[in-house]
């Protein structure tokens, strides 16, 4: 076990298992103090009471969807990950025979900054690309490039799907995306019946895997064999993502490492590199460069919102002027927006931020009653930058106690009203 | 009420808390932490606004490159041939196991 930005992990690189059957994260019995806050925030109850005494446990991995909230909301940080490569990353990059390759997820330029102590969700892409260029990374490659990516495919699925209505075999609507890896495992476990509904699209970083041994093997003149490609990501379901058999269609494992947001900042500090110093430097190009759509998939409604601005131009033939679709930007909750495009009409679209909503969604689309052609569900409320592999929020784990203490003065004034 | 070891533990714990930190603590904790995620969202869509000169993916001048018609890798465009064999996957029900717990008489959300 390392303690790695407050979070302990156990340090190990699993290679060829099954991720069905490892617990990605888990409760330490000694430190939990049996207050109910990770079940409270667990959307599937696979964390509960295991005794009397009211210690949790994940009880079975089958039923967790390793999106990490209960871990980063546990005010006593009695949780931790099951899975960390950060000992074989290290590695890798002393290794002069092979080619690592960084692959950082939007939402990490929003949470990295503060493990250096810099204000709440500032941004430090620029930074980031230097730190991972320090640490000794081949090629900056840039997960962001991929989310480009991601809605080419994913809005030209869309707009086909839209098409094939009343035709022979036409795959259904509503589309629902595909980049969040607990929203996917969530809906291969409870809804299966609306597998069909799912974007086949890989993930961003289920795209810059393969792209990387391939496309980025090529322009670079790197044999494919000698590449080790590294997902950062803001959340510990990635993990889970990127161990998936099917993650193989490069020819090699597409994706050899993942690692949390808190992992690199461990890395950055155990490195000794002075992140707070460092100038601002671009991605590698090829595989790095990105747009503002790009970014805006680290929150709730940025896919959707990145997405409409691709459809809106493509149904309408015409230029969208203000990319700013600022309807279907979600803080919590569910949020239903109709977008009016011009020679098409209008686009019914939701938003869910948790799966205890994407559960609502998926009732109505099961009993055949949802109005929408797309919906985007995020696991964590918020979206990725709240996502369980992010730097953790200093409140919590001041939290708990803030709200006993004012239970506790409830509980005095009671009594001596009472007395 | 009833007092396991736990509990006591956590109120020893609280008390000591309380003691140094006095009275008035009345900031809901789920507000908090809505508020530290706002604050995340605000900063991603400044970034957007701001420092990323480019605002839509396919005006993304590689996303041109990889897509390029005659020379592109990707030159079918998206949901081509490559697209699908290397961006686009399947899905795989994995419902049993979690009816198989329910069975042995797990109880979950859903
Ligand atoms: S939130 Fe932490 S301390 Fe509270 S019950 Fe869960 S694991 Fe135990
Ligand atoms: S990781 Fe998510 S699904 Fe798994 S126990 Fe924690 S909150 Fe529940």
């Amino acid at each position: 076990m390392k303690k790695i930005e407050g979070v302990m992990a156990q340090t190990n690189a699993p290679k060829g298992i099954d991720p069905d059957g490892i617990f990605f994260v888990q409760v330490d019995p000694a430190k939990c103090e049996a207050c109910g806050t990770c079940e409270e925030v667990c959307a599937t109850g696979a964390i509960q009471s295991i005794n009397d005494d009211g210690i949790r446990a994940v009880v079975d991995p089958a039923a967790c969807m390793n999106c990490g909230q209960c871990l980063v909301n546990c005010p006593y940080g009695a949780i931790y990950e099951g899975v960390s490569f950060v000992d074989e990353i290290f590695e890798k990059l002393q290794d002069p025979n092979t080619v690592v390759v960084s692959m950082p997820a939007p939402a990490v330029r929003y949470g990295l900054g503060e493990s250096f102590g810099a204000a709440t969700g500032t941004y430090v892409g620029g930074q980031m690309h230097a730190a991972l260029r320090k640490l000794g990374f081949d090629y900056i490659w840039d997960n962001e490039f991929t989310a480009d990516v991601t809605i080419m495919e994913e809005g030209t699925e869309l707009i086909q799907r839209v098409k094939e209505q009343g035709q022979k075999d036409a795959r259904p609507l509503p589309q629902f995306t595909s980049c969040c890896p607990g929203w996917i495992k969530f809906a291969e476990t409870f809804y299966p019946d609306l597998l069909p509904n799912l974007s086949s699209c890989k993930s961003p970083i289920g795209m810059l895997g393969p792209l990387s041994k391939t496309y980025g093997a090529h322009e670079t003149h790197t044999p494919a064999k000698d590449i080790y490609t590294v997902s950062i990501m803001p959340c510990i379901a990635k993990k889970y993502e990127g161990l998936r058999p099917e993650m193989a269609d490069s020819g090699f494992r597409d994706i050899d490492a993942t690692i949390t947001t808190r992992e690199l900042a461990y890395m950055i500090k155990t490195a000794g590199i002075d992140f707070n110093t460092l100038p601002s430097q671009q991605p590698d190009p090829i595989l790095g460069d990105s747009t503002g759509a790009a970014t805006i998939f680290g929150n709730s409604g940025g896919v959707m919102e990145a997405a409409l601005r691709l459809a809106y131009e493509v149904l309408s033939g015409k230029t969208l002027k203000d990319p700013d679709i600022k309807v279907v930007r979600t803080h919590e909750g569910i949020n239903a927006a109709d977008v009016k495009v011009p020679g098409f009409g209008t686009v019914k679209v939701a938003v869910a931020s948790g799966l205890a909503n994407a559960a609502k969604l998926c009732e109505e689309v099961r009993a055949g009653k949802s109005p929408y052609h797309f919906i985007e569900i995020m696991s964590c409320p918020g979206g990725c930058v709240n996502g369980g592999g992010q730097p953790l929020d200093p409140d919590v784990r001041a939290s708990l106690f803030k709200s006993t203490v004012a239970q506790i003065n409830k509980r005095f004034r009671a009594r001596r009203i009472t007395a | 009420m009833k007092m396991n070891r736990r509990s006591f533990i956590k109120a020893c714990g609280v008390m000591a808390g309380y003691a140094v930190l006095g009275v008035n603590m009345t900031k809901e904790a789920a507000a908090a932490a809505m508020g530290f995620v706002g604050l995340r969202q605000k900063s991603v869509y400044d970034a957007d606004a701001n420092v990323y000169k480019i605002r839509k993916s396919q005006d993304n001048p590689m996303i041109a490159k990889i897509y390029d018609h005659e020379t592109g890798f990707l030159h079918e465009g998206p949901c081509g041939h490559m697209s699908h064999h290397l961006l686009h996957t399947h899905y795989v029900d994995r419902s049993a196991r979690v009816k198989a717990l329910k069975a042995k008489g797990f109880k979950f959300n859903l």
